[in-house]
């Protein structure tokens, strides 16, 4: 061996042997002392030079602190929460005028609008005994009485194992219901679904089982712990179900941008709409729903801003002839910078006439499905206050504008819009109270009814 | 281990200084060219520079002083090693393996054993003493066993390296119990119960890394002015943030290889989050005392150097609330102590962006 050669190596156990010696690792010795820290005190370290950001990171030695076994740590959680509320509508609650006499009476009314709580549930349906044809979603029934409600007692379970890039989740929902009307007390599975990240260094998941849409970004929220404000958007209906199928989300950053663009795809066996609206949990045409989103994402130090544009298309799923389609699309914006933020989404969507009578949805069966037309869009606009670390810790005000031109097939379009303004207060990391108003109007088509919302709801996450 | 790791190495070096050498290697080897030509931009262009002529220096003493040892030039192969020697802060192990044979070099050499001439300052920390006794100071076992063919002549300079002399002070050692799941990796920290505590001096730079979606350590203590270095190794882009008041920090958007500083100066938990990553989940613990630990993944943990006297010993894990506290009094010696952490922490379902809006993380974006 030469002395070159013989040391070569030996230079490089020197850099290890003369190495200062670190503190060690609470992970490896079981023990971090302060007293080896305080002895390393005097090593000189390279002051930050005012301005310079992004350093190359020169070393990924490993770091002190304490990080579990991976097999320690419990695969299963549970969280959830609780949503209790008060709400009062206007008039009889709902959106039929007593002295309209068209019929179907859903046609010619917006029945989503006097939504008290964050499912959509409705303070009323009563038609006056006309005839309706399944456009409707759920309801409380508390017609325009001063009432108490108990939303949604919801829980989540997650299994996490570490030995592998899967998630399984699964989404429970109690919804108790007492009054008449309401269709009565009901346990969903509103998620169920494993995941699987299949490549450690690409953002790509593949998600199989009944999942959330893929559709616009309202469906992000639509819980209640996580809307600002309580009740879904006039578009939710459109955008907010849940289907069962396969779907695949994908992002890459572009770094020169400080951006990235995503794709989500879902083929399912409805659309994107809720539940009350369609047939959920199967496909009454053995076609599939495909549905896909585009996002781009901004991520600045001060400012998000995330687009999208979304699409589906498939045969309606609330008859059963394979060749009467249903299309949508919808665009997204998002905005957040400091204490602001702001979020818009618009809807079109086209629903082919059904070939032959029968409709069915979540809520019942009914006459016919009828061609359809909707367009739409709503904006919120957000400050959300940090107040400090005791109980209170945020404060937000909040206001959104809805507005929705509809009109089915052979009868006239209604052009609606809806102001809300509200409040909440978080508590906490786990209490919400909310507060909000709902002015609901009709600007055209359906007669002007006394349907505006007060509700409130108070949420405690676990 | 690590100190065992590092005798182990030391004695490999000298192992191979005692080869004979195969050989002769070319006059122009070792170069002598310092600095280093390392081009320097940012700081840690800086301190990667000065670490590695440090050990740059130390290489080239070393094989210098032996290639002009073997070549029979006494005289420069004393000079050498007397100059390795001289290093502020030179490992003892190397310390050792060099100073004999420096000692032999030099009396070769016909001159004074350099170490018999005025000291240099010792290294920080240590106190050089000469002492009567002739043989080096026993070094372990294994040491000197590989050692002795070099051994170290009988008229060779005699010194002692001891430990300074420090006022007594105990060490406290215990176990920290409670918590939802147990108390692995909770830590530790003393406040003096009367009077202020003293202020900790900063940590070196600690490091935290992102990789795989996760932020390792999951758990770091640092005392206050401690700067962290959030390292990206993932091959996607993170955004490290925290809104832990008054500890609230967004490291913005950035990409893999790249480092992020932030110097953390008030005390409390820190909680970590990733603006594009909703279950990436850590925290920093930032305490105001110079006396602080983190227990092991049986919740142990060794408190030493602590001056006696009245202190109160807080104790917090990542599922409490706030820090539980209990006075004890320190002495001179061990003494054993059990802490208990809440498990009171708020739970939260929804991982919150850095805009504060809640997430949920099954979505996995």
């Amino acid at each position: 061996m030469s002395a070159r050669t013989g040391f070569i190596p030996t230079l490089t156990l020197l850099l290890l042997a003369a190495a200062p010696a670190p503190a060690e690792s609470a992970s490896q010795e079981g023990t971090q002392v302060s007293e080896a820290m305080a002895d390393a005190v005097g090593e000189v370290l390279p002051e930050a030079l005012p301005g310079v950001e992004e350093p190359d990171a020169s070393s990924s030695s490993a770091p002190s602190g304490y990080t579990p076994e991976a097999e320690s740590v419990s695969p299963f959680r549970v969280s959830g929460y609780v949503d209790v509320g008060f709400a009062k509508a206007q008039g009889r609650g709902s959106s039929f005028h007593p002295d309209d006499t068209r019929v179907p009476a859903d046609y010619g009314a917006d029945a989503f609008a006097p939504a008290v709580n964050s499912r959509g549930d409705v303070a009323s349906l009563d038609a006056g005994g006309r005839f309706v044809n399944g456009f409707l979603p759920r309801t409380v029934d508390i017609g325009g009485h001063a009432s108490f409600l108990l939303n949604t007692a919801s829980l989540d379970l997650f299994y996490e194992p570490s030995s592998a890039p899967v998630l399984v989740f699964a989404r429970t929902q109690f919804l108790p219901r007492f009054e008449k009307g309401s269709g009565g007390t009901r346990l969903l599975l509103q998620q169920a679904f494993g995941r699987v990240t299949p490549f450690s260094g690409h953002e790509l998941t593949v998600t199989v089982g009944r999942f959330d849409s893929v559709f616009g970004i309202e469906y992000r929220e639509n819980e209640s712990p996580l809307r600002t404000g309580i009740t879904p958007s006039l578009m939710a209906r459109y955008t907010t179900g849940h289907q069962l199928g396969v779907k695949s989300f994908y992002r890459r950053q572009l770094p020169s941008l400080s951006s990235a663009v995503s794709l989500n795809v879902a083929i399912t066996n409805s659309s994107s709409r809720v539940e009350s609206l369609q047939t959920a949990d199967l496909s009454l045409t053995g076609l599939p729903f495909v549905s896909a989103r585009l996002g781009y994402e901004l991520q600045l130090l001060r400012l998000q801003l995330k687009l999208g544009m979304s699409g589906q298309t498939g045969a309606r799923n609330d008859q059963d002839d394979a060749h009467v389609r249903q299309t949508q699309l919808g665009a997204d914006a998002r905005l957040t910078a400091g204490w602001f933020s702001l979020a818009a989404e618009y809807v079109r969507a086209r629903d082919d006439a059904g070939s032959a009578p029968g409709k069915h949805t979540g809520v019942g069966d009914f006459f016919y499905a009828s061609g359809f037309a909707v367009d739409g869009f709503y904006g919120t606009l957000a400050l959300a206050v940090p107040v400090g670390d005791e109980a209170l810790r945020t404060a937000t005000v909040y206001s959104r504008y809805d507005r929705r031109a509809a009109e089915f097939h052979g009868f006239g379009g209604i052009l609606t819009s809806r102001y809300t303004v509200g409040t909440r207060l978080d508590f906490w990391s786990v209490l919400s109270l909310k507060a909000e108003y709902l002015f609901n109007r009709e600007n055209a088509g359906a007669p002007r009814v006394d349907n505006d919302v007060f509700t409130a709801s108070a949420i405690y996450v676990f | 281990m690590l100190s065992s790791l590092r005798t182990a190495l030391a004695l490999l070096v000298a192992v191979l200084i005692a080869l004979p050498a195969g050989s002769a290697p070319s006059s122009d080897w070792p170069g002598q060219e310092m600095p280093l030509p390392l081009v320097v931009r940012e700081p840690e262009d800086l301190a990667f520079k000065a670490a590695a002529e440090r050990q740059y220096l130390i290489f080239n003493l070393l094989s210098s002083g032996r290639l002009a040892y073997d070549r029979g030039d006494m005289d420069t192969a004393a000079s050498r090693w007397e100059e390795l020697l001289r290093v502020p802060g030179l490992p003892l192990e190397l310390e050792a393996v060099v100073k004999p044979l420096a000692a032999e070099a030099r009396q070769k050499a016909g001159g004074k054993a350099a170490l018999d001439l005025p000291m240099p300052p010792p290294p920080q920390g240590y106190t050089l003493l000469p002492t009567p006794k002739p043989e080096l100071k026993p070094e372990p076992a294994a040491f000197q066993e590989n050692v002795s063919p070099r051994k170290a002549p009988a008229s060779s300079p005699r010194v002692e390296v001891r430990r300074p002399r420090v006022s007594a002070t105990g060490t406290l050692e215990g176990t920290v119990q409670g918590g939802p799941s147990g108390a692995a990796g909770a830590v530790v920290w003393l406040t003096r119960a009367q009077g202020p505590t003293p202020k900790p001096k900063p940590a070196p730079r600690q490091i935290v890394v992102q990789r795989g979606k996760r932020f390792l350590p999951h758990v770091l203590l640092v005392p206050t002015g401690t700067e962290v270095s959030f390292v990206n190794e993932d091959k996607m882009f993170h955004n490290v943030f925290s809104l832990s008041r008054p500890n609230d920090f967004d490291l913005g958007l950035y990409k893999e290889g790249v480092a992020r500083n932030k110097v953390f100066t008030n005390p409390g938990p820190v909680r970590l989050l990733c603006n594009i990553h909703a279950s990436m989940s850590a925290f920093v613990y930032v305490v105001d005392s110079p006396w602080y630990a983190q227990a092991d993944g049986r919740g142990r943990f060794e408190l030493r150097g602590v001056p006696p006297g009245e202190y109160v010993l807080h104790a917090w894990h990542e599922t409490s609330a706030k820090p539980s506290s209990q006075h004890l009094t320190v002495g001179e010696g061990r003494l054993s102590v059990a802490a208990t952490v809440t498990g009171d922490a708020e739970r939260t379902a929804f991982v919150p962006d850095k805009a504060g809006r809640p997430r949920q993380t099954q979505m996995g974006y």
